[in-house]
């Protein structure tokens, strides 16, 4: 193509000409970017989960009462020792029991004048089949007032509400990867329509349909590859933005890691995949409907 | 290399444009096609490059009833014809060099090929030094002369041109019929039509003359000089 630059493959049809192509890239671009945060959102709740499942399978805590003897207490922590399946037990100290209060009732307050329970940290060896009724049993019979949290009810409800998230975010991305088919396929018919003319010369000086087919998914390959790269630039950035600030705070929460490398994969895979699609579906659709033409 | 028998043409429940039409255009052939305008001409042609089908009768290009041809045959049968329109059919946003190297590129011939052979081709119409430029922005003449050269840039087979010499001067008419006829010397079938029955006579080709949609065979000579 001569007569003025222009950014883009050389074309027979002057698609890049459309109004309707024009907003492709955005669209594109706006679809990529949600895409990646929501996949690298699925990242972090994966990871996040993994490491609550890690810690809380292998942890539990026994809790007695504040008035327990000290005697009970180390009858209590004898029987955990003795449990099969049982690695470590620590009963907390009272500094350490500080700690845990100290970002409710600040670094300064005694624990001695407090009527806190006494804790055990219970750590299990990896593959603990623990019957939990009746090791609760057993330590309710050393003291009528011990506790014991198992942690994996509320795994199970984490978990519940976590493949809930996942499936909110795959809903999003399949809304996504429709809404990007059907642009498409709506540019690609209008094109079709516009430049009516020009193909049906195309046809007369003997292009076959894949040669006038190729133009279009060409187009909107490149459209694509520009909205991908463009969105995948601002949720590169969005990332950066969100590690740095996750970097500053404690969180609950996986951090996005910059030096991750799969939200970078992730950004480069929707941008290609974006126009990958954009390229397929133009030529699924302009074939189709060549093939419809006399 | 082409073979029309009993051909007819109507478009819905008009008279028929084409009757009966039965002619032969052999290998290495140079015919016109002459008839006013309205006389079915422009149908005719249509025809023989398949961008009509016939309403009965029996059409054969390069030995391929075009009847039974599928779309892929069909590009490949028209991609051995070169094509001069009415109206040029040039493509506005192409340059000129681009517009005569479609065909080329429709055939998938190296850009290499593309570089060497459509410079020469424009130099030899006298359009080398419009190579770069817009379509738009040439006269209707030289509009004419890049149609040409889109036809002609393949060597094709069969060079259909529908009046290729209504919009330019009797000169320039005449040097365009003396370009077909070079091309026709290296091997392809010519066939043009034109209202200018007068002009076709000045030229010994076989003419046909086509007549409220009968074909007859133009033996008139009085006029060829």
């Amino acid at each position: 193509m001569t007569g003025g630059w222009t950014i883009g493959p050389r074309l027979d049809l002057p698609l890049g000409c459309d109004p309707t192509g024009r907003f492709l890239p955005w669209i594109i671009a706006l679809m990529v970017y949600l895409t990646v945060l929501g996949g690298v959102g699925l990242m972090l709740l994966g990871d996040t989960l993994g490491e609550w499942n890690q810690s809380l399978q292998t942890t539990m805590t026994v809790q007695l009462p504040a008035d327990s003897s000290t005697g009970r207490i180390e009858t209590a922590v004898a029987v955990l020792k003795q449990t099969p399946g049982v690695a470590l037990v620590h009963l907390l100290g009272a500094d350490e029991t500080a700690r845990l209060i100290a970002p409710w009732l600040g670094p300064d307050v005694s624990v001695d004048s407090l009527p806190l329970p006494h804790l055990v940290d219970v750590h299990l060896e990896p593959d603990a089949n623990l019957d939990l009724a009746a090791l609760k049993k057993k330590l309710m019979q050393v003291d009528p007032g011990a506790e014991l949290a198992d942690h994996r009810s509320a795994l199970l409800e984490l978990r519940g509400f976590a493949v809930k998230v996942e499936g909110l975010i795959g809903a999003v991305v399949a809304i996504v990867a429709v809404l990007l088919v059907l642009t498409v396929v709506f540019i690609a018919r209008t094109g079709l329509a516009i430049h009516q003319p020009v193909v049906e010369l195309l046809h007369l000086l003997g292009a076959p349909d894949r040669y006038i087919a190729r133009q279009f998914q060409t187009h909107a390959l490149w459209l694509g590859l520009r909205g991908g790269v463009i969105g995948a630039i601002a949720a590169a950035m969005t990332i950066v933005v969100l590690g740095r600030a996750a970097a500053a705070v404690s969180l609950p929460v996986a951090a996005p890691g910059l030096l991750d490398w799969r939200p970078w994969a992730l950004l480069i895979a929707a941008a290609i995949a974006a126009g990958l699609v954009a390229m397929a579906t133009a030529r699924a659709t302009i074939a189709h409907r060549l093939a419809r033409m006399p | 290399m082409v073979r029309l028998e009993n051909v007819g043409k109507r478009y819905g429940n008009s008279a028929e444009i084409l009757q009966d039409v039965t002619v032969t255009l052999d290998p290495g052939g140079f015919y016109f096609l002459t008839g006013v305008s309205g006389a079915g001409k422009t149908t005719l042609l249509k025809i023989i490059y398949l961008a009509e089908r016939v309403s009965h009768g029996t059409v054969t290009v390069f030995d391929t009833d075009t009847a039974a041809v599928d779309r892929r045959a069909q590009s490949a049968l028209r991609r051995r014809i070169g094509i001069v329109f009415q109206d040029f059919r040039l493509i506005e946003h192409l340059s000129v060099r681009d517009n005569v190297a479609l065909p080329l590129r429709i055939a998938g011939a190296p850009e290499r090929e593309i570089r060497e052979n459509v410079p020469e081709l424009l130099s030899w119409l006298g359009l080398g030094d419009k190579a770069d430029l817009r379509p738009t922005t040439l006269s209707g003449g030289e509009q004419q002369r890049v149609a040409i050269a889109r036809a002609i840039v393949r060597r094709p087979d069969l060079l259909l041109a529908d009046e290729p010499t209504g919009n330019v001067d009797d000169e320039i008419a005449m040097l365009l019929v003396r370009v077909f006829e070079r091309i026709n010397r290296l091997g392809t079938t010519v066939l043009i039509a034109t209202h200018d029955v007068a002009f076709a006579r000045q030229f010994a080709h076989e003419r046909f003359h086509l007549e409220r949609g009968v074909l007859t065979v133009d033996t008139g000579f009085e006029d060829f000089a």
